[in-house]
């Protein structure tokens, strides 16, 4: 069924990481790509994948769930590694096979360089989604982001968007369920045919999807104003984050891996 | 000042300069603080349409509408008449703006700016008026219709509203969302002091109300008491209005001239003239 997408791939549960103040968890974040594109050399990855795999196990996230999180982008990793193959310089591995020649040792080692580099930064990032619900990521974005309210950017009126994007999901996706099967009853074909007679076949479920889609805004519009939506100045919070002493532990660890990396890009 | 929502010769229609169709013609309404009055009419009869004035989302072509005191045309008064005139719509999928219950009835209360500590109570609380609280932390799509429409109510009594405007509110539910619904709303009458007015088009809920105002084409058709309205059956089925099936039982029974009372409106008040009525009948034969 439609139903059992997971949006953002969140998996609910009760680890330290999953009580991490969402803020920070987006900071650390950022902080951990950073780390990554830092390191120079092996030695420096080992710590970082060492430090990602120890998150991983906290977050009680089943190990083969995170690894399914680089299936989807395997394409990329292979593309990514295949070209940076031929910039390697160096000792050629197959001297004496003359179209063999462009590969070199360097090449390679630059493609398992770059693979690396990619599967930590997969798993980091998506370690944040697994680990922190939809709404609570766009709440922690808007207030990230609430500093940038001075130079006229609309922090507020992007995260209301977000929000209300979400909570519409479920009920969309209930709704093209129903146009579905209706449409399905009056006899319409969703599952033979070319590509372009399938394509053709989705246009009964999205005309009344879209239809009713508005419908539902200037609803919700009018339902927003009952209820004094006035944009966003003035407005207080109902959900107050803080800061507690395992956010503050964290970003010393974390500060503690960028701080080895560094030496490690230093003496190695 | 006695009434809450005073109508003066309201007239609306959605395009006024190109003459499109009147939808609100002429009304006069005054309605009573911590009265319930039920709105009936069939679709199209202007019932919604007079609601969204009550609060300002719909302003007068022509005529006044004062809320709470205020013109509804006002703009800086607008804020405080939404506040006061909370109004709960038909469809709940599309008042709710929050994924989660709790988040979703402080909607109101960040609008208005209060703080936090007030803020935490007053969602507490309305939940609690409500029956919603056990739900409080639960994703609104996963409830049932009826109960989503109970976190709305709870969402706009959040605000400490002085009247409550509920446009069919129950169309959409099954017997039990509805029947929910119906204690909810006179809880919040007789527990909170709030006036109540409901827009419907179901009979039985119209019975429940003080006051019953009968709408068509955009004029209001008869105005009183439930007892007074549904004796006027034939007027009401000539405007494709049901009345409640007491009352049409004593209307057909009139109709061969079986003195019956006029005014019965609910089942036990029919079953006792009925049984009144045979054992009468009975006494004739001895």
């Amino acid at each position: 069924m439609i139903k059992d997408i997971t949006l953002g791939q969140f998996f609910p549960g009760d680890s330290v990481i999953h009580k991490m103040d969402p803020r920070m968890k987006i900071i650390l974040t950022v902080v951990f790509v950073a780390i990554i594109f830092v390191v120079k050399n092996f030695l420096g990855f080992a710590v970082a994948a060492i430090f990602l795999a120890s998150a991983v196990l906290i977050s009680k996230i089943p190990v083969r769930t995170v690894l399914k999180g680089i299936k989807p982008l395997l394409f990329i990793i292979i593309f990514t590694a295949f070209f940076n193959v031929f910039y390697g310089t160096g000792v050629k591995v197959f001297p004496d096979i003359s179209w063999l020649s462009w590969l070199t040792y360097g090449g390679l080692e630059r493609a398992v360089f770059m693979v690396i580099r990619i599967v930590l930064l997969i798993i980091g990032t998506s370690l944040m989604t697994y680990t922190t619900s939809p709404v609570m990521l766009s709440d922690a974005i808007e207030r990230l982001l609430s500093p940038l309210k001075h130079l006229k950017v609309p922090v507020h009126e992007l995260s209301m968007m977000m929000t209300i994007a979400m909570r519409f999901i479920p009920t969309l996706i209930d709704e093209t369920e129903k146009i579905t099967n209706a449409q399905k009853a009056r006899g319409a074909d969703f599952e033979t045919g070319n590509i372009i007679r399938r394509a053709k076949a989705l246009i009964p479920i999205l005309i009344p999807l879209i239809v009713s889609a508005f419908r539902r805004a200037e609803e919700l519009a009018d339902a927003m104003e009952c209820r004094c939506y006035n944009g966003g100045d003035g407005r207080t919070r109902y959900k107050i984050y803080n800061f507690s002493l395992r956010d503050y532990i964290a970003s010393i660890i974390m500060l503690a891996v960028l701080a080895i990396v560094i030496v490690i890009n230093i003496f190695f | 000042m006695n009434n809450i929502i005073d109508v003066e010769n309201l007239t609306f229609s959605y395009n006024p300069e190109e003459h499109s169709a009147v939808v609100l013609d002429g009304i006069d309404l005054q309605i009573e603080k911590n009265s319930f009055v039920a709105i009936l009419g069939h679709n199209g009869s202007g019932k919604s349409t007079l609601a969204k004035h009550f609060n300002g989302i719909l302003l007068p072509t022509g005529g006044k509408v004062y809320a709470c005191g205020f013109d509804t045309c006002d703009n800086d008064k607008l804020l405080e008449i939404r506040r006061n005139m909370g109004m709960v719509f038909q469809n709940p999928d599309n008042q709710i703006i929050a994924s989660v219950v709790d988040e979703d009835v402080a909607f109101a209360l960040e609008n208005l700016g209060v703080e936090h500590n007030e803020m935490v109570k007053r969602v507490d609380e309305a939940l609690e008026i409500v029956g919603m609280t056990e739900y409080k932390h639960h994703a609104p799509h996963r409830l049932s219709g009826g109960q989503k429409q109970r976190v709305a109510i709870a969402g706009i009594i959040a605000m400490k509203p002085s009247c409550l405007i509920l446009d069919e509110p129950t169309a959409m539910l099954d017997p039990q969302g509805r029947k929910e619904i119906m204690s909810t709303i006179k809880r919040l009458k007789t527990e909170q002091g709030v006036t109540i007015v409901l827009i419907t088009h179901y009979m039985d809920e119209a019975v429940q109300a003080d006051r019953v105002v009968v709408m068509d084409d955009g004029k209001i058709l008869l105005d009183g008491t439930p007892e007074y309205v549904f004796q006027n059956v034939g007027l009401l089925h000539s405007v494709a209005l049901d009345v409640p099936q007491a009352a049409e039982l004593m209307y057909k029974l009139r109709e061969y001239d079986i003195k019956v009372p006029i005014s019965v409106l609910h089942e036990a008040e029919c079953v006792d003239v009925l049984s009144k009525l045979l054992e009468g009948k009975i006494d004739n034969h001895h």
